[in-house]
């Protein structure tokens, strides 16, 4: 089976997670919406993979940090729209701080040897 | 709208959009979709892989076995054909299992009915090497020591079985029934549901009598006023004291209770049995040492001092059930390869069918249905077969287990009326069908799943699977040798039974009735009374219209009873050292009427009265081993083994021939003595009549009544033909033979139709080939001769693994067998060649069908 969508760049683990909901904190939106939006808030260089995107959306939406409704776009079609609720909330600042958390002590150990070498 | 369309409906948005984005930025529409539909990945995948968020593991899991048994249920439907044979097929086998574990689950596995009956035991200290096999028991003086000091129980008592006549309630009747110390009650832990049972103080003199629950009802009607009234056994009035449950019958079908007193008797010792109850904290084993420990005390037998006993002690069920459990072990054996042919059978159906659906699994792969998905489908689908079959088997079994208690021996198999559907038959079923639905359906479902799509879209049915056909091969071959072993099975029991019908038994039984007779002490004392009965009776069995010939035998051949003893001879040598005989009382015209070969010397004649010298004749084997190379007529005996009295000596006046006595068909060494000159009244009281004739219905219900006008108070016994008395110690082995043979008529038919079903499909599906072959010269007879060719290598190389299986196996029959190895070649050989044929026959249809296809049939399409 081919895997069309690959991500340019690798995500980490558990980091799909936190992008969505983040995406989500500017409004409601569906699915199409928020690939198409992570694509362009990296400048093309995240790519979601749907096989990965939909079960995201249905885990957050099973652990009730985000719900779903069908909603009716503005070309009439029937669409299921995505909002962030009071725990996702929550949960993204608590992702958010342990993701600077991991990326400043992984930039320190990436940093410091170029000190010591000399 | 369920889950997995909103699900669909949502990814078919997404895409929708992307394309419509792709559009709008200059994309022609097929460029825009390919690409979009490229970048979106397997919208299934995308869906499957979602849907399991949605619900969680177990949610899915569920989901998709709904979907799977929807599927499955559908496809079933269209092909009716292949879901009935396959359901009708596992019905037969599951509802045969199912059958012979109900009975095996009624009989061996639940327990006894009875509070912890895992706690009851049997004591036995005996001798490992009688030359009968008797029940476990002590001897009644061990007993009394034992009684009196063991701490194992905490309740036991002694029992011997007795039987009786009841009279005075509707016609007189025999019943059994048992002696029963007041501690086997206490042990069974059964009150009675009406009075009482035997208090410690009461004898066996007190006359006081337990009914089962039976006898009250179908000779009592239930009237509570017989209890404390008296009913007559024996001609003995006994008071009844209480009334036992219904079912209760302990030891077996006993239908009363009266009390034991054991006593001491100088001349005789009498083997009982004991029943215990463990106390809570005491092992079997440890009730066995300590049972050992005070036998070691007791003073040693003064008659026999050498004998060296064993202490045991018994489960209560194994010693109830031990007799019937080997036979039902090899009927579970036997009915789960007639389960195992069926298997192979379905297998081979669910081969072609999936043959014929490549095309349909093909098109799931292309739409992104996974291998493992696939196989399950095909795996729910054979799991629904086998249900329905066990389904459908549970009403078989109901059916088959009433067949099979009615083709049963009667009285042989214990616990009978426990044999019913219960939970535990249902989970035997259930997972019965559970495990062949799997088995049968794993071979197609791993072949289902491993098929390249490409190759199987491209040839849609035509494929000429080799790997599949060789498959196919293999399992017909597979159900030809179980066939195989279970008609070797049948064959071999088919033989020993016509081996032992034919066997040389020293009588001939046929055109000869037989009745007995036990006269009760109160009417008859002496020998005298006793004698004057047997005269009368025999006077008026002699009247009775077409009688031939009259004889009397206090034990009849094929009675299953008899006497033994020792005796001495005069003259210097003595009689062998544990030599041991059949002492029989006989009546003139006995051995005339039951065609007893007389080889030497005369018959008795009125002349052998009480007062004329004493006379007896001895079976052939008894001169040959006491006076070899002489002859025995005018030698003397006497049964007086200590000092023989003058008056005590008896001249052998004839020599007979030896008589089978029982089913082992061996032949016994008897001495005969004419009963005029007998004053033996334990004997006397117990006599059987034999009547030749040609009218056997006619004349037993003549006998009947001339017994009845000697005495309305003495029941007939075991009033039967002597042909009917042969198959009746012959019960087991019968009752083995029709049920093993009717597993192998199923085994037989399975594989016959599971050889005809995989040679048509051969042959339909090479019809092209064929008619290739006949167009490039090939005959009709050259085309018969191919598929003959795959019949006869299909079934021989079955026969030849099924040789071997029945090799190894049909040694769990020796037992049951009567002079014919369980490797009888000439049975081996008729049932292959038995088996061989029915295979040429089932792969005739299908040749014939061969060598009819025409020519033209190989341009056509299909």
């Amino acid at each position: 089976m081919p895997r069309s969508g690959l991500t340019r760049l690798e995500l980490l683990q558990g980091t799909l997670d936190m992008i969505v909901l983040q995406t989500l904190r500017w409004g409601p939106r569906h699915g199409y919406g928020i690939a198409q939006m992570v694509k362009a808030n990296s400048a093309n260089a995240l790519q979601v993979d749907t096989g990965s995107l939909y079960p995201a959306l249905h885990r957050l939406e099973r652990q009730k940090l985000i719900v779903a409704e069908w909603d009716t776009s503005e070309n009439g079609q029937r669409v299921r729209v995505y909002k962030l609720t009071a725990a996702g909330r929550r949960h993204l600042v608590s992702e958010k701080s342990r993701w600077e958390q991991l990326t400043n002590a992984i930039a320190a150990i990436l940093t410091e040897p170029a000190e010591g070498e000399t | 709208m369920n889950a997995e369309d909103e699900i669909r409906e949502e990814l078919e948005t997404h895409l929708r959009a992307a394309i419509a984005e792709r559009m709008a930025h200059g994309e022609s529409r097929e460029d825009a979709e390919r690409a979009a539909r490229r970048e979106f990945g397997n919208l299934t995948h995308v869906s499957e892989v979602t849907r399991e968020q949605t619900y969680g593991a177990i949610g899915i899991w569920l989901e998709r076995l709904a979907q799977d048994v929807r599927y499955g249920l559908r496809a079933l439907r269209r092909t009716p054909a292949f879901t009935i044979t396959a359901v009708a097929t596992l019905a037969i086998a599951i509802g045969a299992n199912s059958a012979v574990f109900t009975v095996v689950n009624g009989v061996l596995l639940r327990p006894l009915p009875f509070v912890d009956a895992d706690r009851l035991v049997l004591a036995s200290y005996l001798p490992p090497d009688l030359p009968f096999e008797p029940p476990p028991g002590l001897a009644d003086r061990n007993w009394l020591a034992y009684r009196e000091h063991q701490h194992s129980f905490s309740a036991v008592g002694a029992y011997v079985r007795r039987a009786a006549t009841l009279s005075g309630a509707g016609d007189a009747f025999r019943l059994t029934g048992a002696r029963v110390e007041p501690g086997v009650f206490a042990a069974l832990q059964v009150p009675p549901i009406r009075g009482r049972t035997f208090s410690r103080e009461e004898r066996d003199v007190d006359n006081v009598v337990v009914l089962s629950s039976r006898l009250w009802h179908e000779r009592f009607g239930s009237d509570p006023r017989v209890l404390e009234s008296s009913i007559s056994l024996d001609g003995v009035p006994m008071t009844v004291i209480g009334v036992m449950p219904p079912g209760f019958g302990f030891p077996a079908e006993s239908d009363f209770w009266t009390p034991l007193t054991v006593q001491l008797n100088a001349h005789n010792s009498f083997i009982l049995s004991v029943l215990g109850r463990l106390r809570p904290a005491v092992t079997a084993e440890q009730a066995r040492a300590e049972l050992a420990v005070i036998m070691a005390q007791m003073p040693p037998d003064p008659k026999d001092p050498e004998t060296k006993a064993e202490a045991n002690m018994l489960p209560l069920k194994d010693v109830l059930t031990g007799r019937v459990a080997g036979s039902l072990y090899i009927f579970a054996g036997a009915v789960a390869f007639v389960l195992l042919i069926a298997c192979v059978n379905v297998a081979n159906l669910l081969l072609i069918r999936a043959a014929s659906r490549r095309r349909e699994m093909a098109v799931r792969v292309a739409l992104g249905a996974g291998r493992g998905r696939i196989a399950r489908q095909l795996l729910t689908e054979s799991s629904i077969v086998g249900l329905a079959g066990g389904a459908l088997g549970i009403v078989i079994a109901q059916v088959g287990v009433r067949a099979l208690l009615a083709i049963a021996p009667a009285g042989r198999i214990p616990r009978l009326d426990e044999v019913h559907l219960d939970g535990w038959v249902l989970a035997f079923t259930i997972a019965v069908s559970l495990v062949t639905g799997v088995a049968f359906g794993l071979v197609p479902a791993i072949q289902g799943g491993r098929r390249p799509p490409r190759e199987a879209m491209a040839h849609g049915t035509r494929t000429v699977g080799g790997a599949t056909t060789r498959l196919r091969g293999a399992l017909v071959a597979a159900e030809v040798a179980l066939a195989l072993v279970l008609l070797t099975g049948a064959g071999l029991m088919i033989k020993s039974f016509i081996r032992m019908r034919a066997a040389d038994k020293g009588y001939d039984g046929s055109q000869v009735m037989t009745m007995a007779v036990d006269l009760p002490s109160l009417g008859y004392p002496d020998a005298t009374r006793q004698k004057a009965f047997h005269a009368r009776l025999m006077d008026g069995l002699a009247h009775i219209p077409g009688v031939r010939g009259i004889g009397a035998i206090s034990w009849r051949p094929m009675g299953g009873v008899g006497m033994m003893g020792d005796f001495v001879v005069e003259g210097p040598s003595p009689v062998p050292h544990g030599f041991g005989l059949d002492k029989t009382l006989v009546s003139i015209g006995y051995f005339a009427t039951m065609k007893v070969r007389l080889d030497a010397g005369r018959d008795f004649s009125v002349g052998d009265v009480a007062g004329a010298p004493k006379v007896v004749i001895v079976s052939r084997s008894v001169a040959n081993r006491v006076w070899p190379g002489q002859d025995a007529i005018g030698k003397r005996v006497s049964m007086e083994t200590d000092h023989p009295g003058s008056d005590s000596w008896m001249t052998v006046i004839g020599v007979v021939n030896d008589v089978v006595q029982d089913r082992s068909m061996e032949k016994h060494a008897t001495m005969y003595f004419p009963i005029q000159q007998s004053d033996w009244g334990f004997i006397l009281g117990h006599m059987t009549y034999v009547v030749r004739t040609s009218a056997d219905a006619t004349t037993a219900r003549a006998m009947r009544a001339v017994l009845r006008d000697v005495d309305p108070t003495v029941p007939a016994q075991q009033l039967m033909s002597m042909d009917d008395a042969l198959m009746d110690v012959a019960a087991e082995p019968v009752f083995q033979t029709r049920l093993l043979s009717v597993f192998a008529a199923i085994a037989l038919l399975l594989a016959a139709i599971g050889t005809y079903g995989v040679l048509a499909y051969d042959v339909a599906e090479r019809t092209r080939e064929i008619a290739l072959r006949m167009a490039l010269g090939a005959t009709p007879a050259n085309v018969v001769a191919m598929v003959m060719r795959r019949t006869i290598l299909l079934a021989a190389s079955g026969a030849a693994v099924g040789l071997f299986g029945a090799l190894a196996l049909t040694g769990v029959l020796t037992k049951s067998l009567y002079d014919v190895s369980p490797n009888d070649p000439a049975t081996m050989l008729v049932v292959v060649l038995a088996i061989v044929g029915v295979a040429l026959l089932a792969g005739f249809a299908p040749a014939r069908r061969a060598s009819r296809v025409h020519v033209l049939t190989a341009f056509l399409a299909d």
